[in-house]
């Protein structure tokens, strides 16, 4: 063996070492972390854990959701009305009607008695977020666009936070939980089966407020706000529908709120009185100080608990309660489970919609990955049986170079931590086919060689430089396809163009260099080759 | 063995009647997306598509009528996969009012309406995920953990959990809660836990796919741009490589040519596009121009040959030489992607075809239409004259020395 044939089949080795032993590694790292018996778990588990799944091989669920930011901005909006009209109450500047022009704006009806200069000092004190611009005898104060745009990205960033607390709570291993784009939030959660309860869990908005019930529960609506006017400092709120109900209840509630999902340090699902499910909540130390001074002046009184705008319950109270509350209703147990972690999480501070929404259960991805190793491991063999059928000997080369193109793939694939999707089992086939091309260029060339009327040994030098050249070409042409798809494609088909790209690399090195190798390996010594069988 | 031995084939003479049978290809395609109009996937048209599996043979009239009953708009179901499977596949249009769940809905509908009416206290195994299912256990307490000690409730009923989900996966769906109780390994209480506190519904959740206006807007207007930076980014490639102009234009004809057939073919076929599909035909974009330039590479090694010669025989040539090349490879390719079709199951199955159509014409395309348009150029661009060429590209970067001593042998 020549010198340089040997460091040749040493770097053919280690190259092989290297990323079967980073398969493994990577493998144990992924079976460490689920595994749930004692000490490590064995082998036979770190090789099926090697490559990381899919959500399409593996189940689970896809979402991309939009930051409603609007609600945030009206929230930022409704805040600056209230603080307005608390102050100029304090400071006797009469108001008239308020407007709601878009959900930045409000715009202020003046009144002959309205001073407008104090009016002028409260809004430079108070609303320095607003432009203000006043046109027949209106002020109208629009939120500056900076400020909105603040509004609108940490309505987005607290959302993504919160979101996270609640996945986190339920669970789930690995969640893939990312921004994406100016308002829109990507949730992957790999391995739930139970789409419509994490779809909820995710989406319920999850506020929560306590408020002191004046009037009702009533189902007239216009005996609690006569001709739609709802008194000063009360809101009308609907209570949630209870089933075989046909008509609404109404509750005309305070305005602020005695406590909110802020005051909460935590929440856990327990019995009610009838056994059935619910929440008990408690409040930090300063919520407890004001829930307790509340209930203790309104003893005998109502307290509607509402989630979500809707009254939940409004039960009695007894006595002076500080730092614990219950919400019963009619919930299931997970209901109870579910709402007691969202309240614990936090609450979104926009609405979410859902834009898309992939789910895969886990029995069809079984069968993707069943399907998908038995197409690939069929076609594998028809291509084995085809060129050693039709280049004998050198064929068997050509085979030992697909087998190791496989395996490195797959031992690349792990160490890079790519994804393998069903299209990506398509993009491994194809770089089979791939690969095959190039065994085929330079048989051809070598074959053409020795019509041609060279030595053996020439020939095979030969086929092999002059098919190098067509064989970069080849993958380099390739390559940029995939990597465009890479750049555009989105959720599974980017997982084709990562094996793609990494497969034809990795062909590059077995087709040219390996297959080179072997052919030295076995005439490189002998002196004379009479006939190649190829 | 040998397929092709030094042949000698005029593949140019018959360069006009492939032009023609190209056209012809190309107006049956176009025929077909203009009568029946090109099918695309909820990826990028929106909507929702849901693959169930019942536990015994759908009738599919009886689903249609439920999901009529739910005023959902344009609704359309079909069987799906191998018929002894018993999957069906539900597609509804788009919803114009946002903010419906529409799978939740579906599932109900069908929940309701299929089998008999299940007791709302029991828990359908085919619908609940090992989350629920294990909440429930620990609240049951079928085993009686409670105070003892060592492992916690949640874990060991957890572990109870998935092992019945798991063996869901396995068997597909559940026939009777019988299945998951014939379970090894579990506690007699579980066992009569499970066989009076669950049924098995009518069936499992394969998968859900719901994609909002938005959306599938997006993912059309990406994938749009994903083939034509490729189809650019190949040109320029290619151009770049071979140093010449009419070359390029050869390769993108070619593949815009492949494409457009495939299009046609696939809405002929009546198949959908999808994500998947968009890969598909990336993929044979790529195939095409693989098969276009290892045939180029052969018209430029032959042009180097101090020898005139004229374009249209050095054409003729390389493709001669390169014939059982193309042939071998594009049958080696043909025999996965034949393999990813026939076992590849259902959701490959359009993105094989969809290769099968591309190899056949990527094949064809790199012969009949991407080297003719050479000759038609040049014999264009210098008014019918027959010219011999000269060589048109310098050999750009000196190639790689054979890694053995011979020399003299090498390329040059």
């Amino acid at each position: 063996m020549s010198k340089r044939i040997r460091w040749r089949v040493l770097l053919i080795v280690l190259v092989i070492a290297g990323l079967v032993a980073g398969y493994v590694i990577t493998g144990y790292s992924h079976a460490q972390k689920e595994w749930v018996g004692s000490g490590s778990p064995p082998l036979s588990e770190a090789l099926k854990k090697g490559i990381k799944l899919g959500l399409d091989l593996r189940g689970g669920i896809h979402l991309v959701l939009q930051v409603n930011t609007a609600d945030a901005v009206k929230a930022e909006r409704d805040d600056a009305v209230e603080q307005l009209q608390t102050q100029a109450r304090e400071q006797g500047v009469v108001l008239g009607t308020v407007e709601y022009p878009s959900e930045a704006a409000f715009a202020v009806t003046l009144t002959p008695q309205t001073d407008e200069k104090k009016l002028d000092e409260l809004a430079k004190r108070w609303l320095a977020d607003f432009n203000v611009s006043t046109a027949g005898g209106k002020w109208t104060f629009l939120l500056k666009d900076q400020r909105r745009r603040e509004t609108e990205d940490n309505a987005v960033s607290q959302a993504l936070e919160t979101i996270r607390n609640r996945v986190d709570e339920f669970g789930v291993s690995e969640p893939l939980i990312a921004r994406e784009g100016t308002d829109r939030i990507l949730v992957q959660l790999p391995g739930i089966d139970d789409p419509k309860r994490v779809k909820d869990l995710i989406k319920s908005t999850a506020f929560l407020e306590l408020k002191l019930v004046e009037q009702g529960p009533s189902t007239d609506k216009n005996a609690l706000a006569p001709n739609g006017v709802v008194p000063p400092q009360m809101d009308l709120v609907e209570e949630k529908a209870q089933t075989g109900q046909r008509q609404p209840s109404w509750y005309l509630v305070k305005h602020v709120a005695v406590i909110t999902g802020r005051d909460l340090k935590n929440a856990r699902p327990s019995r009610g009185q009838y056994g059935s499910s619910s929440v008990t909540f408690f409040l930090t130390a300063a919520g407890a100080e004001k829930f307790g001074a509340v209930t203790g002046a309104n003893v005998g009184k109502f307290l509607a608990i509402i989630l979500d705008k809707r009254v939940q319950s409004a039960p009695r109270i007894h006595e002076r309660i500080t730092d614990t509350g219950q919400i019963t209703g009619n919930f299931t147990p997970e209901e109870a489970n579910d709402l007691a972690l969202v309240l614990r999480a936090g609450a979104l501070p926009a609405g979410l919609t859902y834009l898309e929404e992939r789910t895969v259960g886990p029995s069809l991805g079984l069968d993707s990955i069943r399907k998908g190793i038995t197409a690939s491991i069929a076609g594998m063999l028809l291509i084995f049986v085809a060129v050693v059928a039709y280049y004998r000997r050198a064929g068997w080369n050509a085979v030992l170079a697909l087998i190791l193109n496989a395996v490195l793939l797959l031992g690349a694939m792990s160490i890079f931590n790519a994804t393998l999707t069903l299209p990506g089992i398509a993009g491994f086939i194809l770089t089979i086919g791939m690969a095959v091309d190039s065994n085929v260029l330079i048989f051809e060339r070598i074959r053409e060689e020795l019509r041609g009327g060279r030595a053996p040994k020439t020939a095979i030098e030969n086929g092999f430089s002059k098919a190098f050249a067509t064989i970069i070409d080849t993958h380099i042409t390739v390559i940029i396809s995939a990597i465009f798809l890479f750049q555009f494609g989105t959720g599974p088909v980017k997982g084709f163009a990562v094996t793609l790209i990494i497969g034809l690399l990795i062909s590059v090195f077995t087709a040219v260099f390996v297959s080179h190798t072997l052919f030295e390996l076995e005439y490189g010594r002998r002196q004379h080759i009479d006939a190649l069988s190829i | 063995m040998e397929l092709f031995r030094q042949t000698n084939i005029d593949f140019l003479r018959w360069k006009w009647w492939a032009i023609g049978a190209s056209w012809a290809l190309i107006l049956v395609g176009f025929l077909a997306i203009a009568v029946k109009g090109v099918r695309f996937g909820i990826d990028f048209a929106g909507g929702t598509q849901i693959a169930l599996r019942f536990a015994t043979r759908p009738d599919i009239d009886h689903l249609r009528k439920l999901l009529d009953a739910g005023r959902l708009g344009d609704t359309g179901i079909q069987r799906y996969e191998a018929p002894e499977k018993n999957e069906v596949l539900i597609r509804v249009q788009q919803q114009k009012k946002e903010g419906r769940d529409i799978t939740a809905e579906v599932l109900n509908l069908l929940r309701q309406g299929v089998g008999s009416p299940a007791d709302a206290s029991k828990i359908d195994l085919n619908a609940q995920g090992k989350d629920t299912l294990a909440a429930r256990l620990v609240a049951a307490d079928p085993d009686k953990f409670a105070g003892k000690t060592g492992e916690t409730a949640a874990d060991h009923y957890g572990r109870t959990a998935e092992q019945v989900i798991d063996r869901r996966s396995q068997m597909g769906v559940f026939r009777s809660p019988a299945d998951a109780a014939s379970l090894p390994g579990l506690s007699t209480a579980v066992k009569a836990w499970l066989q009076t506190n669950t049924v098995a519904g009518p069936f499992v959740l394969l998968s859900a796919g719901s994609v909002g206006p938005q959306v599938g807007a997006d993912l059309r207007k990406k994938a749009l741009w994903a083939v034509a930076a490729s189809i650019f980014g190949m040109l320029v490639y290619i151009a770049w490589r071979f140093r010449s102009f009419p070359f390029g234009v050869g390769a993108v004809v070619a593949l815009i040519h492949d494409t457009l057939i495939t299009i046609g073919l696939l809405t002929l076929f009546g198949r959908e596009f999808n994500l998947v599909v968009v890969a598909a035909l990336l993929t044979l974009v790529g195939y095409s121009v693989n098969d276009t330039v290892v045939v180029y590479d052969r018209i430029r090694e032959n042009q180097r040959t101090p020898k005139k010669e004229a374009l249209e025989s050095v054409i003729n040539r390389s493709i001669n030489q390169t014939l059982s090349r193309t042939v071998l490879t594009s049958g080696a390719t043909m025999l996965v992607v034949l393999a990813l079709f026939f076992l590849g199951g259902e959701v490959l199955n359009t993105f094989a075809l969809t290769l099968i159509i591309g190899i056949v014409i990527g094949t064809y395309s790199s012969i009949y239409v991407a080297s003719p348009i050479v000759v038609i150029w040049k014999q264009w661009s210098s008014r019918g004259r027959l010219a011999a060429v000269p060589v048109i590209a310098k050999p750009t970067a000196p190639a790689p020395a054979p890694p053995s001593q011979k020399k003299k042998s090498g390329r040059r």
